[in-house]
């Protein structure tokens, strides 16, 4: 007695805790058969059963049905705040119970006479109950229900038949036209729907009678049902927009518009002209998210706008960032910083708004409106008039950071040092005070992950700042911070840097002092760090610092700890020797390849009959390192996506999951294009004719594509180039998209313009199936860059030859009669570019003035109508790394200087400095190419741009 | 940016206790999105491990709107609650920012301005009638608070009195007395702006 008494009182406590389970189910039974019903005692227990389900209790399958049972019992009741919440509870049950149908015909008999207030729940719980046999029956039912003068109703139908969609596609079709005629219709509530609360006590008079939210559904249903239909979807946009003020009167349904314009737009951009009207009509809007989505598509299309209809976002977002709500001023300020990616300039109007809302309350706010800034400044320094304006502006802005660091949290920190060193690093002439600030900001308290992300930046300063004087800058203020660190694995890393920087600057002895420090002061492991720092000082600075060094490693020798002591010996052993390279290796393996390579090797145990043969790994020296991390860290810093690390979550893996398969294929083409090219490597040595060639010297890292990507047949082609060997392969990837076709024979037929590319052999391709894809290969042997009259640019033609075969049946027999067909797909050109790799150097001047073979030339750059268009073409084309940050084009430029370096296939570098000039919508570059190869230079004039 | 054209708008609507502790939550499935079905946020554990470190982010920040693990979030604090509408990344801020406020609106009304964690499990069938009738799985239904709130049906009043005398007795623990101070309170009020 008393345990039962106990658990009645329980299932209707208020307490926080949550309601037994199954005294609740137990409760449930008792009370839904009871006769006659009591509806407040009901609902009360439906309250509580809800909150079980809403606290994530989920009830089994068979007790669902049991409970799910007796509920039905409830439609029996007439109150109607019961029904509504039978209702609701039966929604949420209907996913975990069965026999859910029996409850069908007391649904649909109260959607058909069924009271005012219920009806609605009604109508949206049918789409629960209802399956893909049972669902016809409702066609009627809903289709009065949209048409309904009841706004309420009919956005209730509008939704159920909107969740119907998956399963009955083909019914809700059939409701096309009442939907279409709910989008234009007006409907109002009945003066008598309003439930009377405490709080309104007795003034209902001023009470909206329509929201017009049906508008919104149907709309979005209605999209649906006509999606692959453009014609209608345009001719929907226009009747619907043509006077805006009248047609929809829902913020929300405007949205749904704008998104469909977007759409529309994503498919074909041309119809930018006929849709921007629309669009800018929306930035002037009453309500402020109608306006922010009509800012976010047209900014998704801003590279089809003019300046003047540019402004006018600018002006409504300017706007926007200074109303009282956050979250509009948020959403501005996550525009205005999408704007600054790519063209920061334009939003140098907004700057005074910018600087206020970095004392913004929200964090987030202020955080976006520094990086936004800090990228603004960067545009403004790059025209030489306002380079002044542009200092005064840095101190400024770094005076009000400052400020700003003690109050916010470090997740905001970080991703303001991420903003530091992307300026500092595409204009490397703003870094002294940034420095500064970083170095600031390292002497702060903060906890390791802070600390982490401010070294990193250093270290990336480090080594691409092209200053020696910022470098001997930054290494003194790490030696500095070294001397009260109090993390090891940051302690280690900084000495490892001063190792490897700490020689080559003007007063080594300096840094040596620091090191020693730590050698005297510091644990084991930071000692055995600095004993392989000290040790490259002394060989790499000769003369008396090293025997100075060599005297201080002696005394390591009697470290207390073994591996200190190991190293030291080594390190001493080394000296004595003059074992330069064992201390300072100025190349080292592809880390990347090794890894692979040794996977493979430890995978089959019969590999060990054979020594693992590490020559097969290809060596990168240090330069070419720099050069990936540099295109590594600036495509990074360049991915728009990068907003969303502008919030709170830096530190979460998983948001950095997300964003690396969204930034994709450019963030990391850099570093895998080293293991794609060992991969084809590997492939093609295990075809004997290829595999005679020896090392594959290049290929190019993107397949070409050779047709559309919607035809019968997709075909690319990379280029494989065997310099030492003089070969080419062209290695065609050949997709059969056809269904019921299988194609047998295939090969492709080349024809080159150039005499000197001979064709030597195809591997044709026996058998390609439906949706299968193969590989044909084709070989030419190609002229020697050294001779004088030959060239090495070449146009192939290409066709694909095969023999079609349909399959008759199912079973994927295949018709024995075939025919042979031809194919012609798009031509192939072996540009300059194929020769060259990007190649990083800080100081591209030196570089440039030492190479000989010097070749000018001024051409005319087809098919671009801006600079920048101009820019990223010769980039792709050339295929080498634009230095100085000499790609980032101001919009309103008519000159600028383009500054590329690469390295050629013959292992020299090739340089070239191009002047750009715009003139009436056309593009003209002056080349000034110099190259260690003699002739290269000639061949990338001679290319087409 | 590719925008979001289907109706489902809404990943998840919480109110969370002043120790990130669920009072509600009701995560929405999109048919339309792949990770909402298998998603970290699909079952429980993902979902508690969510509520816990985002209540870490946003109690006492009162900021409004965050994006946090790839959700734009936005939420109120009121008393010891907080209430959280949860959307994706590319979803209209100020559009989300409504509905939370929107939602807390019509919560002050149902709950006659006493939103708080007790009175919220007191009147749990008003809290979750105005949640659906705000959000049907995910699709706005409405977001005109007055309108919620006309939908919202309150409980039955005692028709039968004669059987259910048991509500007339007086309720005399301390929240008894509270609810009879703040009515008192509020009736006096009423009365002196009239007078006034």
């Amino acid at each position: 007695m008393s345990t039962l008494s106990y658990k009645k009182l329980d299932a209707y406590s208020t307490s926080g805790d949550l309601p037994d389970k199954m005294s609740v189910f137990q409760k449930c039974l008792q009370e839904f058969n009871a006769s006659p019903i009591n509806a407040k005692k009901c609902r009360q227990l439906l309250a509580m059963l809800l909150r079980l389900i809403y606290n994530g209790q989920a009830f089994p399958s068979q007790e669902s049905t049991t409970l799910f049972f007796s509920i039905s019992k409830l439609f029996q009741h007439k109150d109607e705040s019961l029904r509504q919440l039978v209702y609701l509870t039966t929604k949420e049950l209907a996913a975990t119970s069965q026999d859910i149908l029996m409850v069908t015909a007391s649904i649909m008999k109260d959607i058909q006479q069924g009271d005012m207030i219920y009806k609605p729940n009604a109508i949206r719980t049918l789409s629960k109950i209802l399956d893909a046999t049972t669902v016809s029956a409702s066609e009627r039912l809903l289709k009065n229900a949209i048409v309904d003068k009841n706004p309420i109703i009919s956005s209730s139908a509008l939704i159920s038949s909107y969740h119907l969609l998956p399963i009955a596609k083909d019914v809700v079709k059939r409701l096309t036209n009442e939907t279409l005629e709910t989008i234009q219709s007006t409907k109002y509530f009945p003066p008598n729907q309003y439930q009377l609360h405490d709080y309104y006590a007795t003034n209902n008079t001023n009470l909206p009678s329509t929201s017009f939210m049906y508008q919104y559904h149907a709309l979005g249903l209605i999209y649906h049902l006509r999606k692959h239909d453009k014609m209608a979807l345009m001719k929907l946009i226009t009747s619907l927009s043509e006077n805006n003020s009248s047609s929809l009167k829902n913020s929300l349904a405007v949205i749904q518009l704008i998104r469909y314009i977007n759409r529309i737009l994503a498919d074909d951009e041309g119809m930018i002209n006929v849709l921007y009207p629309i669009l800018s009509s929306f930035l002037k809007h009453k309500s402020d998210m109608v306006e922010l989505e009509a800012c976010k598509t047209l900014i998704g299309y801003q590279h089809l706008l003019k300046d003047d209809q540019f402004m006018q976002i600018i002006g409504t977002l300017q706007k926007l960032s200074s109303v009282p709500r956050t979250a509009t001023r948020f959403a501005a300020i996550r525009l205005i910083n999408r704007i600054a990616f790519k063209h920061p300039e334009k939003i140098m109007v907004v700057s005074t708004e910018l600087e206020d809302l970095i004392e913004d309350s929200n964090r987030s706010i202020s955080t976006l409106a520094i990086t936004t800034l800090l990228k603004t400044m960067g545009a403004g320094s790059i025209e030489s008039s306002s380079g002044v304006d542009g200092g005064e502006n840095v101190d400024r802005l770094i005076a009000k950071m400052t400020s700003l660091m003690d109050e916010i949290t470090e997740d905001f920190k970080i991703v303001i040092i991420e903003a530091i060193e992307n300026l500092a690093l595409k204009f490397p002439s703003k870094y002294k005070r940034l420095v500064k600030f970083l170095n600031d900001l390292l002497r702060d308290d903060g906890t390791l992950e802070l600390k982490t992300s401010i070294v990193g930046a250093l270290f990336d300063l480090l080594k691409f700042l092209p200053d020696a004087e910022a470098k001997e800058l930054i290494l003194m203020n790490m030696c500095e911070f070294i001397e009260d660190c109090e993390f090891t694995e940051l302690t280690v890393r900084i000495l490892f840097t001063l190792g490897e920087e700490g020689p080559l600057t003007s007063k080594p002895s300096y840094y040596i002092r620091h090191i020693y420090n730590r050698l005297v002061l510091e644990n084991a492991i930071i000692r055995s760090a600095a004993v392989v720092s000290l040790s490259k000082f002394a060989i790499q600075c000769g003369g008396e610092v090293s025997d100075n060094i060599r005297i201080l490693l002696t005394r390591c020798l009697n470290d207390s700890d073994d591996e200190v002591r190991d190293r030291a010996a080594l390190a001493v052993k080394f000296l004595d020797s003059k074992q330069k390279k064992l201390l300072v290796a100025d190349t080292q393996f592809d880390l990347g390849a090794l890894e692979r390579k040794l996977t493979n090797y430890l995978n089959d145990e019969a590999n060990f009959n054979v020594q693992f043969d590490i020559s097969e790994i290809p060596i990168i020296t240090k330069e070419e390192l720099k050069s990936l991390e540099y295109q590594k860290k600036i495509n990074r810093l360049d991915q728009p996506v990068h907003e969303t690390v502008s919030d709170e979550e830096i530190g979460d893996n998983n948001n950095k999951k997300n964003k690396s398969t969204e930034s994709g294929e450019n963030s990391d083409s850099a570093t895998n294009e080293l293991l794609k090219q060992q991969e084809y490597a590997n492939e093609l040595s295990t075809i004997p004719e290829i595999a005679e060639y020896g090392i594959l010297t290049k290929s190019s890292s993107t397949p070409i594509y050779l047709t559309e990507k919607e035809n019968e047949f997709v075909v690319n082609v990379v280029k494989h180039w065997f310099i030492d060997s003089g070969k080419l392969v062209l290695q065609y990837n050949i997709t059969n998209t056809l269904p019921r076709s299988v194609l047998e024979d295939i090969t492709v037929i080349v024809q080159s313009d150039n005499e000197s590319y001979v064709e030597e052999f195809v591997i044709p391709l026996d058998k390609l199936g439906p949706d299968q894809t193969g590989t044909v290969y084709v070989s030419f042997s190609i002229p020697s860059i050294t001779e004088e009259d030959s060239d090495i640019l070449c146009a192939f033609g290409n066709t694909v030859a095969y023999t079609n075969k349909d399959i008759v049946d199912d079973d994927g027999t295949v018709d024995s009669e075939g025919w042979s067909d031809e194919y012609q797909i798009d031509d192939l050109e072996v540009e300059a570019g194929d020769f060259i790799t990007p190649l990083y150097n800080s100081n591209f001047t030196s570089v440039f003035d030492q190479l000989p073979n010097a070749v000018t030339s001024v051409v005319a750059v087809s098919n671009c109508r801006t600079i920048e268009n101009a820019v990223t073409k010769l980039k792709t084309i050339l295929n080498m790394m634009p230095l100085d940050g000499s790609d980032f084009v101001s919009s309103d430029t008519k000159n600028h200087q383009l500054r590329l370096l690469g390295k050629d296939t013959w292992g020299g570098k090739v340089a070239s400095q191009i002047r750009l000039a715009e003139t009436g919508g056309k593009v003209v570059a002056k080349f000034e190419v110099r190259s260690e190869t003699s002739n290269l230079g000639t061949y990338i004039l001679n290319g087409s741009f | 940016m590719s925008l979001n054209i289907s109706l489902y708008t809404v990943s998840a609507v919480l109110i969370l206790d002043n120790e990130g502790g669920r009072v509600f939550a009701k995560y929405y499935q999109s048919p339309e999105d792949p990770s909402s079905t298998d998603g970290p946020l699909s079952n429980l554990t993902g979902q508690t491990k969510f509520e816990k470190s985002l209540f870490e982010k946003i109690n006492k920040m009162n900021q409004d709107i965050i994006l946090y693990d790839n959700h734009l979030v936005t939420y109120k604090q009121t008393n010891d609650v907080i209430i959280v509408v949860v959307a994706k990344l590319n979803e209209n801020e100020s559009l989300i920012y409504s509905l939370c406020a929107n939602l807390l609106e019509s919560l002050t009304v149902l709950l006659d301005r006493a939103v708080d964690k007790l009175t919220i499990l007191e009147k749990f069938d008003m809290v979750a009638l105005c949640v659906d009738e705000t959000i049907d799985d995910g699709i706005i239904l409405e977001i005109d608070p007055a309108i919620v709130v006309s939908r919202v049906t309150n409980p039955p009043s005692s028709s039968s009195l004669a059987t259910d005398t048991g509500s007339l007795k007086l309720d005399l623990s301390e929240r008894g007395f509270m609810n009879a101070l703040s009515f008192a309170s509020k009736k006096i009020g009423e009365r002196l702006q009239q007078g006034l």
